[in-house]
């Protein structure tokens, strides 16, 4: 599905993502690993257009990505949450969820029941006339991922989705990553949880100052020689 | 008949108040959305004054009915300017300072084009009301006054609907509150900016056309004072905030002309930056940066 090939991004002098390549197959989840400033949110913002990659190909589905923008990526299937959720603050959960369909060709009372069937599936429905920003940051997570599937991507970025979230919620969000990878969707997971991370992910990325140090199943990873220093340090 | 004075003062400045408050949310709309300090913003509400003008001259009809015109006709003005040069200011690593520089020259050339084609002197929209004042009391309202407020009020509702009703409109403020996430959600910010260019240029030319109402004389060199009533509305409204806009304007308006009865004429014309100033220092958010309805 998602074919990356040496990609780089230098900023500057810093070299944040230094050659790699790795693929997502179609229903499938990776997770991506590393300590601060290893190159994994940077990996996510080259796929997604918010960075333009240095060097390498970026190919999903047949098309390259790199050079395209942040809406066109978007409208090809792939779609991003953050590690601080981007909600529209002062737009209600409803409209939270009716921006991304701003061009949809479907009626507007389709829409509506698409987003509030959504925002029902995570008991937020009752509240979708409040504004995002009185949700609280967990919330604001689940709201985000909700957004995301309005336009019904096939790969979904997530970025440090369980940081900051209460442990019930967090049960709430693994269910809903859970259930859309049944439906047959395929994800790149970043995060720091590794309890989550080796729990969800067929397939495991680590990388250290935007170099790939390791990869594999979760059982490979934990007992890496080169992961363990990295992570605990010599 | 102090009382009287101010009454008629509060009144003039609520209905400037509102026109200006039109120019600022305009003028917002653009900056909430893009980023882009638009310093020519003035000479297209002039560019409304001219163009009643001409309509009235040219048909004798209401100067009211030229206003779809005006809208239509500047809006794709804005477009286009939006295509012209926003895109690749875009590109730059500091679009603001880039479009500050880029829009004084826009200014220039567009009080260059207007004293081209209407030479320095100043020009009146002679349409004369029936009756010409309404006495309320002891308050004398020009019935031009009401009739811009009437319309200003009209324009706001019309735009409020856009805003908080429409998609389009509820895009339009997603992209005010965050610029970056409504890429991320396959929105193309380019043809949403380009629309919010052509609709703060259609609501500023709109705009002219009252102005041309209400005040006695305008030229091509009465841009910049508009543009700068407009920063001062948006500053004291809170940026990115259209509605806040307006009630700036409102607030604006109304010192100014309480200030013209009470203090002499030198001083007077500071008050409005005085408050500006005030407000820049005790609530850099604006006056109602809180709980302004963005």
């Amino acid at each position: 599905m998602l074919d990356v090939q040496s990609l780089r991004k230098v900023f500057g002098g810093l070299v944040a993502v230094d050659t790699i390549s790795f693929d997502v197959p179609e229903n499938s989840i990776l997770g991506l690993i590393g300590v601060n400033g290893s190159g994994k949110t940077t990996i996510m913002n080259c796929i997604n257009g918010i960075y333009d990659a240095t060097e390498g190909v970026i190919n999903f589905r047949g098309t390259n990505l790199v050079g395209k923008k942040p809406y066109e990526i978007a409208r090809l299937g792939i779609g991003r949450t953050f590690q601080v959720p981007r909600l529209f603050r002062r737009l209600t959960l409803t409209e939270n969820l009716m921006v991304p369909v701003l061009e949809d060709s479907r009626s507007n009372v389709e829409l509506t029941e698409k987003a509030n069937a959504l925002l029902a599936e995570v008991d937020l429905y009752r509240i979708r006339d409040n504004h995002a920003e009185e949700l609280s940051g967990g919330q604001q997570k689940l709201v985000e991922l909700l957004r995301v599937m309005m336009l019904d991507p096939d790969l979904i970025l997530l970025d440090e989705p369980f940081a900051g979230v209460h442990p019930n919620l967090c049960k709430v969000f693994l269910e809903q990553i859970l259930k859309l990878k049944d439906a047959g969707k395929s994800f790149i997971l970043v995060s720091h949880d590794l309890t989550s991370v080796y729990s969800l992910s067929e397939h495991l990325l680590v990388l250290n100052q935007g170099q790939k140090i390791a990869e594999g199943n979760a059982a490979d990873i934990q007992h890496n020689p080169d992961v363990i220093e990295a992570f605990l340090g010599r | 008949m102090m009382t009287t004075l101010l009454i008629q003062a509060l009144v003039t400045g609520l209905i400037l108040g509102a026109l200006y408050g039109l120019i600022g949310c305009s003028l917002t709309i653009i900056y909430g959305t893009m980023r882009i300090v638009n310093f020519s913003h003035g000479e297209f509400v002039v560019a409304g004054c001219f163009a009643v003008l001409m309509f009235f001259t040219a048909t004798g009809l209401h100067p009211l009915l030229s206003i779809p015109l005006v809208f239509v006709a500047f809006f794709l003005v804005g477009m286009c300017l939006y295509y012209l040069f926003v895109p690749r200011l875009n590109r730059g690593d500091d679009p603001e300072v880039a479009s500050f520089l880029t829009f004084y020259g826009v200014s220039l050339m567009a009080g260059a084009i207007l004293l081209y084609f209407f030479q320095a002197d100043t020009r009146s929209l002679n349409y004369v009301f029936t009756p010409s004042v309404y006495k309320i009391g002891h308050v004398f309202i020009p019935t031009a006054h009401i009739v811009a407020l009437a319309t200003g009020v009209a324009i706001i509702a019309a735009l409020t609907w856009f805003l908080y009703r429409t998609i389009y409109g509820k895009a339009l403020r997603a992209a005010i509150m965050n610029r970056d996430a409504i890429q991320i959600v396959g929105v193309n910010i380019n043809t949403l900016s380009a629309l919010a260019f052509g609709l703060a240029i259609a609501i500023a030319a709109s705009t002219g056309v009252l102005l041309a109402l209400v005040f006695p004389a305008f030229g091509p060199f009465s841009g910049m004072d508009y543009t700068l009533v407009g920063f001062v509305v948006i500053v004291l409204g809170g940026l990115g905030h259209p509605i806040g806009a307006i009630i700036g304007g409102i607030v604006f308006g109304i010192a100014e002309q309480v200030a013209i009865v009470f203090l002499p004429q030198s001083l007077s014309q500071a008050v409005g930056f005085i408050i500006l100033i005030a407000a820049i220092t005790l609530r850099p958010s604006g006056l109602f940066g809180k709980v302004a309805l963005r």
